[in-house]
């Protein structure tokens, strides 16, 4: 395979040079001024012919010998750099002039090569000699100059540093535990984290190597790639800046798992991981922002080269967080997961425009289906887990009641959980509306009035009504574990209290709507009314039926009442209501019903009733009344031993 | 792909007839059926893989068309496999014996094989910068006139490249700063030192491994071969068969893979896996195995495991025969030995040519195999989660 022959003979080389030359007389001819850029290629122009014209004059023999020298001279140059100890475009040590002298010794070096090898390469044996010296010397000035880009992107790398650096784990959890004991009342403060930890709206470009060495990355691609060493400048540039990407997510402290690791960690630190990871995706997408204009700037005009490079580049640690994503969306279906399940899915709903610009052009195909692909499978996690929750409460069954008819963990859990779900509302509802394409039997509300907000119509309020419909009837299972009918009152009255108050002061507001604030303050004031009715009543009839003539029946009456009020006493005192301000309502109309009755009784009955009967004054009772419902049980000893 | 349109019409086949049938009876006696024919199906797809590894043309035994080819056995198996769990099956089924610990102890394995499908995919990687180098030894020796430049270019080449073959498992530092600090060192060009054989291969080196540290591939193929154990009496018609036979597929792609290409720690991994020997739908994968391991074990005698790819293979053998050609070069070269040259490059471009165009398509194709063995997981997953809300609403 010896295919030696050259395209051109001299001759028709020649041809064409003239009649290019000829053309470039004419034209200037007719223009007077000279602009930079034509001054330029004509300066170029003229460096070609001060080596060229040698050759083409009619003594070959002496042309050569010049050709020699001029070789001689730039090899010497070249080869005086080569054993210099500095890199010539090391700012600390090195002559700008000196790197721009270089590549000027190129230039001639790669002129004279042109030149000899236009000639017929069946030329005689010095002609091939000098072209294989400069050959040789070329090779030598683009070993040298493979290890200037090294040490240029190396030594003037930066970092990026985006304004958000500070990385804060929210601690703060809604937990659901098989008890239910860990759940209190979140602060709003992780929505506010949420939000500030979010992306930032400026497209803040950071120059990843310093930009007063990119002119210099620039002239030696030109130089590497005019003379068709662009693969050995290209492999030098991807694998720099490939390191100094995974070396960013080492910063970030991004780790890297096993997709077994993810499935088998605890909770508490895939929690943490999760939160390094959407924050080092939202770091990231902005770093290959900047990337990207660093390839623009050094590689803009090479073509397809370009998005080529910048997809090597990336693609590598992108990989490893595109897996994290989907081991997380592998994962079981645990209601806590939820929050930093959307979490994931919004960072890359949010940067999903970016990626599909920075990998736009068909070397990135690759990279973006994947990132479609993991929103997807997030998206399909999150769904699942959100409408496992609900299948949770429903599920949640209790064996004995709960202490004291307080509010149970349960309706903690729930109702804080949906308030934390409201900052998440336009995620979920995408997500729910995809499912409710697909599922046959959507949760779905009549409409019901006009000029009632959206929100209220929303998926997710649609899906937050059911879920605490579930809640309700749930409770109402749980309520029916307490043997004593009254205390079932309190237990409802506080729960639904309790929701009520959750979703009155909250953006909940919002979705579950007025009419249904009303309809569940009337449900928790039913039960405070059944309750008054339940324990008071019987308690009162004593003295009714004391209100019969004679002594006895009175004093009779009252000493039922007494028993009978020590004997509420003793239990409600036991009971709870968390809420002051319920309490209080609940003690005040308590107290009008029964030390009004009591008082009246008195009055009336005063004169018939014997002294050793009467144990508590009517303000006796008034302040005992006050003691029911804090959760510690008492008894009215000390009033029996008077 | 003929395997696809097979498989497409197997599957309506099964649908099809599932709902036709209404007692149990003929329910099993279908099951039954359509178990037979996976099993053929099984049998073909791996004997038409043994015929092609004969191929002497460069596209045989692990070479990356040969394992396109088997990635596409694999799905095709897969898709057929689920069929004969899924379809017409009470989900109850699942949570019930054998498949109760079965099936799980199948996930455990198709986790282990996502994990694998990564790392392998990542190291595609490292391929891709075999092919690169041996790349740039083609351009320089492509060259007319040929001198001492374009030896020398090619000769840097290929050692940067024979360095990143000769690298042992697990010895893949990754390459840190002081990597590139060589710039305070006089380097001449003309002289080839060791030293400056590892400053430019670093540059490639540069590829982390994927995994976490203390990750084995070695170790991942050995745990989801060791409690593979064929079906036995009453098991080996019923449901945990053809659980069987997709375990066995996975774990010898997945071996196939690691042996191919070099991914995170492949020291130890296993040259055998226990498949039983009286399986009609199994010999042609355990002659393939037998291959592959007779392969791994002539590599592992010469210390050499960049990987039994057979472009891989081509490369060294041709870098090493060129880089003797480089050490021995004088101007003016001889033309005879130019020619004997030159069918070389041509041959060592075609390899590049096939890398080019196949690497990246076998990425791609690894990352549906992941895609694919992740959904599957999750529908399975997904069904027994309705399977025991059923049960548990009866009780």
């Amino acid at each position: 395979m010896a295919d030696f022959s050259s395209v051109l003979s001299p001759r028709e080389g020649e041809i064409h040079v003239i009649a290019a030359a000829q053309h470039i007389v004419k034209a200037l001819g007719a223009n007077k001024n000279l602009d930079d850029d034509l001054r330029k290629i004509l300066s170029q122009l003229d460096s070609h012919l001060s080596a060229m014209t040698l050759l083409t004059t009619e003594s070959r023999g002496t042309g050569f010998r010049e050709v020699e020298e001029q070789l001689k001279y730039a090899e010497e140059k070249i080869r005086s750099w080569e054993s210099n100890q500095f890199l010539l475009w090391d700012s600390d040590e090195s002559d700008p002039l000196e790197a721009s002298e270089f590549l000027k010794a190129i230039d001639e070096i790669q002129a004279l090569n042109e030149g000899l090898r236009s000639l017929s390469v069946n030329g005689n044996g010095k002609q091939k000699e000098l072209l294989n010296r400069a050959d040789s010397i070329l090779q030598m000035a683009m070993s040298r100059l493979e290890k200037e880009i090294i040490h240029i992107l190396v030594k003037h790398k930066q970092y990026f540093q985006p304004k958000n650096m500070s990385f804060r784990s929210c601690g703060m959890d809604v937990l659901y535990d098989e008890s239910f004991v860990s759940v209190e009342d979140i602060p709003s403060e992780e929505a506010l984290q949420r939000n500030s930890s979010g992306k930032e709206s400026d497209n803040y470009i950071f120059d990843l190597v310093h930009p007063h060495v990119i002119p210099h990355l620039k002239s030696i691609a030109n130089v590497m790639f005019g003379v068709n060493y662009d693969q050995e400048f290209c492999q030098a540039f991807i694998s720099v800046r490939r390191d100094a990407l995974e070396e960013y997510l080492v910063i970030l402290k991004v780790e890297k798992f096993s997709i077994e690791d993810v499935l088998k960690m605890e909770w508490s630190s895939l929690n943490y991981e999760i939160q390094k990871w959407v924050r080092a995706m939202n770091i990231i997408i902005r770093y290959l922002a900047s990337e990207k204009q660093l390839c623009d700037q050094i590689l803009g005009d090479y073509g397809f080269v370009n998005p080529l490079c910048f997809v090597e580049i990336s693609k590598g640690s992108l990989a490893h967080l595109l897996n994290f994503g989907e081991a997380i969306a592998m994962g079981t279906h645990e209601p806590e997961k939820l929050f930093r399940l959307l979490d994931m899915y919004e960072v890359v709903a949010d940067n999903l425009l970016d990626i599909d610009a920075l990998f736009s052009e068909e070397a990135g195909t690759a990279v973006r289906l994947e990132f479609h692909e993991l929103l997807r499978s997030l998206g399909d996690c999150g769904r699942a887990t959100f409408l496992k929750f609900g299948n949770a409460i429903a599920a949640n069954a209790s064996t004995r009641p709960f202490f004291g008819g307080g509010i149970h963990p349960l309706t903690k859990y729930v109702m804080n959980y949906i308030k934390t779900l409201t900052t998440y509302c336009n995620t979920l509802n995408v997500l729910l509306k995809d499912q409710e394409a697909a599922d046959p039997n959507p949760v779905v509300e009549p409409e019901n009035g006009q000029g009632v907000s959206s929100i209220t119509h929303c998926q997710m309020a649609c899906h937050f009504r059911s879920i605490t419909a579930t809640l309700e009837s749930n409770l109402d299972s749980k309520s029916k574990l307490y043997k004593d009918g009254v205390l079932q009152h309190i237990f409802l009255m506080n729960n639904f209290h309790y929701m009520v108050r959750k979703v009155k002061f909250s953006e909940l507001r919002l979705f579950f709507g007025d009419e249904w604030i009303k309809e569940h303050i009337v449900k928790y004031k039913q039960r405070a009314m059944s309750y008054e009715r339940a324990t008071w009543n019987s308690v009162l009839s004593f003295l009714k039926d004391g209100d019969g003539p004679g002594l006895c029946s009175a004093s009779k009456a009252i000493r039922g009442f007494t028993i009978a009020f020590e004997e509420v006493y003793k239990n409600q005192t036991g009971w709870s209501i968390p809420d002051p301000e319920l309490r209080e309502d609940l003690q005040i109309s308590t107290s009008q019903k029964v030390i009004h009755a009591y008082r009246s009784f008195m009055g009336r009955k005063s004169s018939s009733i014997s002294e050793k009967y009467i144990r508590h004054s009517p303000d006796d009772l008034q302040n005992y009344i006050l003691d029911l419902f804090n959760g510690s049980p008492r008894i009215l000893q000390s009033s029996r031993k008077k | 792909m003929p395997a696809t349109d097979n498989q497409g019409s197997f599957l309506n086949r099964i649908s099809i007839r599932r709902n036709q049938v209404v007692s149990m009876d003929g329910n099993h006696e279908q099951e039954l059926e359509d178990l037979e024919l996976f099993q053929k199906h099984v049998a073909d797809r791996f004997a038409d893989l043994l015929s092609q590894s004969e191929d002497t043309l460069g596209d045989g035994l692990l070479s990356i068309s040969w394992l396109r080819k088997l990635l596409d056995v694999f799905l095709c198996c897969e898709a057929e496999y689920k069929a004969i769990l899924l379809l017409g099956r009470d989900p109850s089924q699942i949570s019930k014996p054998p498949l109760d610990k079965l099936v799980p102890e199948f996930h455990d394995r198709v986790v282990k094989a996502l994990d694998v499908c990564n790392a392998v995919s990542h190291a595609v990687e490292t391929v891709r910068n075999y092919q690169k180098l041996a790349e740039i030894a083609v351009t320089a020796l492509e060259q007319r006139p040929i001198g001492d430049g374009q030896v020398r270019r090619a000769k840097k080449a290929l050692n940067s490249l024979m360095i990143l073959l000769e690298e042992k498992e697990g010895s893949n530092h990754k390459s840190t700063e002081r990597a590139w600090s060589f710039g305070r060192r006089s380097t001449n060009a003309t002289t080839s030192s060791s030293k400056d054989r590892a400053t430019s291969a670093s540059q490639f080196r540069s590829l982390s491994w994927s995994m976490s540290r203390g990750w084995s591939a070695a170790k991942q193929i050995q745990a989801m071969s060791s409690n593979l154990v064929a079906p036995r009496g009453g098991e080996s018609s019923s449901p945990a068969l053809p659980v069987y036979i997709m375990s066995t597929i996975t774990v010898f792609v997945m071996w196939a893979l690691v042996a191919a290409i070099p991914c995170q720690e492949r020291n130890g991994l296993l040259t055998h896996f226990p498949v039983s020997k009286q399986l009609g739908w199994a010999q042609s994968i355990i002659a393939l195995q037998e291959k592959i391991a007779e392969e791994w074990k002539k590599k592992k005698e010469k210390n050499r495991l960049a990987g039994l790819l057979e472009e891989t293979q081509r490369i060294e053998k041709l870098g090493v025969s060129l880089i003797e050609f480089a050490d021995s070069f004088q101007f003016p070269p001889d033309a005879d030995r130019l020619e004997e040259v030159a069918v070389q490059v041509a041959e060592l471009g075609e390899t590049c040519k096939k890398m080019e165009e196949g690497l990246l398509p076998l990425q791609q194709q690894i990352r549906e195999v992941f895609h694919r063995v992740v959904r599957s997981r999750t529908e399975v997953l997904d069904l027994l989660d309705q399977g025991g809300k059923a049960t548990a609403s009866i009780m």
